[in-house]
């Protein structure tokens, strides 16, 4: 089971993002678990994530999440701004399995 | 123009986006900002209240079913204005937690332990008792920012002590739930010892208890803040972050929230007490009449793409519509592009200062009912500006007004950016089929 988590300031227009990706790989028969948050709730959540990646909107606090989760193991990245404009869930989940697989 | 452009990215690079993330990233911008998030909820029912306790008719109306509802809000007044007194009449109780607990955890600290701190720390100076009452005077808007003040320093006393093992020590067998809770007790001597004296010496000095000096100092600032010039500034702020890719409004709204939640409960005082409204620029001004489909009142841009003519456009309209009923927009921000996008630089920062400068005309002249209700940011619009002015009518018009507004100044540039789009995947066209040669140039 993966485990990615989203992070935008609200969790709102992560969780569109959340559904996209979740749709492709169910039809890829990748096992997921998926879910969007807002930056408040950052600290207390991503220790149960393999992976996070952070809204575009957002990467200005790339630094300091990434200081936090580094603890412990977890990359953190921004999403390419097209991908999340366009929603494109198959291509961010690939981003996200390629950053599982290289941390672990 | 393509030099231009290259100095402005330069420009939002080496300045605006380290600008926004030292802001953004300010651990008091933060807790402020997760202070006022957590009070949401509580707020927004409670003022829905106000609906039930003042319908919006007339007094002399003879519809019957208004009569009714009139008369039922006259007669059961004290009940009804209860669950509203013990929401946004105590909303500094919520703010002081909510912002201590928030500073708490960036502290590493315990946050209920911080939350429950602050808010000892704020009823200290806010809530003079006497003859076994407490006055509630400060404990609304008019406490803010001294709930804002007193949260912070004593978290900060906390974090201070914790830091330099000024604690009380416990032997080690001692389970850590019961040393957790002597922990506190030194920080909560040192600021009961130390905000106590202060309060009693303000008021010795000035007559006043602190939440009053403390508004009274800041007077000239809270009514600034309710100014054209205010309202155009802090969106200008937040255009230009936006534009830059960065989450403007979490940064301009955690800096304008104490002063809307200040202002909102002056109008709500004035309503209750049948007064003119005093104040125009409040969150529901702000969420539904310069955000109308989210940053840069883009819903009207939404239903342009729709019936765009270049398909892509076109497929960023179609996902990015729905949301947009809900203000949420990243889709046709990062899909259009607009973010650090030239072609729409204009419209993107010009619709919403033009919106606001209409809404704001409009409220001077009468036109425009205010702001007495929060209302989720959510909410689509047109039925958010009118929850949040007590379901008037005017506000739907001014809200429809301003998307005509923002889909006239959005349709030039729009077809200019349509024409670029066109010509590049011609000539994509052309240079990728090149023995076709059938590729017409427009």
């Amino acid at each position: 089971m993966y485990r990615i988590m989203l992070c935008c300031s609200a969790g709102m227009s992560t969780s569109l993002l959340v559904r996209k990706m979740v749709e492709s790989a169910n039809e890829r028969g990748i096992p997921v678990e998926i879910e969007a948050y807002g930056v408040a709730e950052f600290e207390t959540e991503f220790p149960r994530y393999q992976v996070v990646l952070l809204g575009p909107q957002v990467k200005y606090m790339l630094k300091t999440l990434s200081e936090k989760a580094a603890t412990h193991g977890i990359p953190v990245q921004p999403i390419e701004p097209m991908d999340y404009g366009m929603q494109r869930g198959d291509k961010v989940l690939d981003f996200a399995l390629s950053l599982i697989n290289a941390a672990h | 123009m393509s030099s231009l452009y290259q100095s402005m990215i330069a420009v939002i690079e080496q300045s605006i986006t380290p600008l926004a993330g030292r802001l953004g990233q300010q651990k008091y911008v933060i807790a402020i900002r997760d202070g006022f998030t957590a009070a949401l909820p509580f707020m927004i029912i409670g003022s829905f209240m106000l609906v039930f306790i003042f319908p919006p008719f007339s007094a002399e109306t003879t519809n019957s079913f208004a009569r009714a509802w009139l008369d039922f809000s006259l007669t059961y007044r004290e009940q009804l204005m209860l669950p509203f007194n013990l929401s946004m009449g105590v909303m500094t109780f919520f703010i002081s937690v909510g912002i201590g607990a928030s500073l708490g955890r960036q502290f590493n600290l315990d946050p209920v332990m911080s939350g429950l701190l602050a808010f000892m720390a704020f009823l200290l100076v806010a809530a003079p008792y006497a003859d076994g009452h407490i006055s509630t005077q400060y404990l609304s808007g008019q406490g803010i920012f001294t709930a804002l003040i007193t949260a912070i320093y004593s978290t900060r006393i906390y974090a201070w002590l914790k830091q330099n093992n000024i604690t009380i020590r416990l032997p080690k067998e001692v389970p850590t739930g019961v040393a957790r809770s002597f922990e506190i007790l030194i920080p909560v001597v040192v600021v009961m010892g130390t905000l106590h004296p202060l309060n009693l010496f303000i008021a010795a000095q000035t007559g006043m208890i602190m939440p009053q000096a403390i508004m009274h100092l800041l007077e000239p600032l809270v009514s600034a803040s309710d100014s054209l010039p205010a309202i155009l500034l802090s969106v200008l702020l937040c255009q230009i972050f936006w534009f830059a890719g960065i989450h403007g409004a979490l940064i301009v709204t955690g800096i304008m929230n104490p002063f809307w939640m200040a202002n909102l409960s002056a109008n709500q005082a004035a309503l209750a007490a049948g007064a003119a409204l005093p104040h125009i620029y409040l969150q529901g001004f702000w969420d539904h009449y310069l955000l109308i489909g989210g940053v840069g009142s883009t819903l009207p841009l939404a239903f342009l793409l729709l019936r765009s003519r270049v398909t892509h456009l076109r497929t960023i309209g179609k996902m990015g519509v729905v949301p947009s009923f809900f203000n949420i927009n990243e889709p046709i921000l990062f899909g259009a592009p607009i973010i650090m996008n030239p072609m729409l630089f204009i419209p993107f920062v010009c619709v919403p200062m033009v919106n606001a400068c209409l809404a704001y005309g409009a409220t001077r002249l009468g036109w425009l009912a205010q702001v007495v209700s929060l209302t989720p940011w959510t909410t689509p619009a047109p039925i958010g500006a009118s929850w949040a002015a007590n379901w008037a009518l005017s506000p739907v018009v001014m809200c429809v007004i301003c998307m005509v507004m923002s889909a006239l100044m959005y349709l030039p540039f729009l077809r200019a950016y349509e024409r670029s789009l066109m010509k590049t995947e011609a000539q994509k066209a052309q240079a990728s089929a090149p023995l076709t040669g059938t590729v017409s140039s427009n």
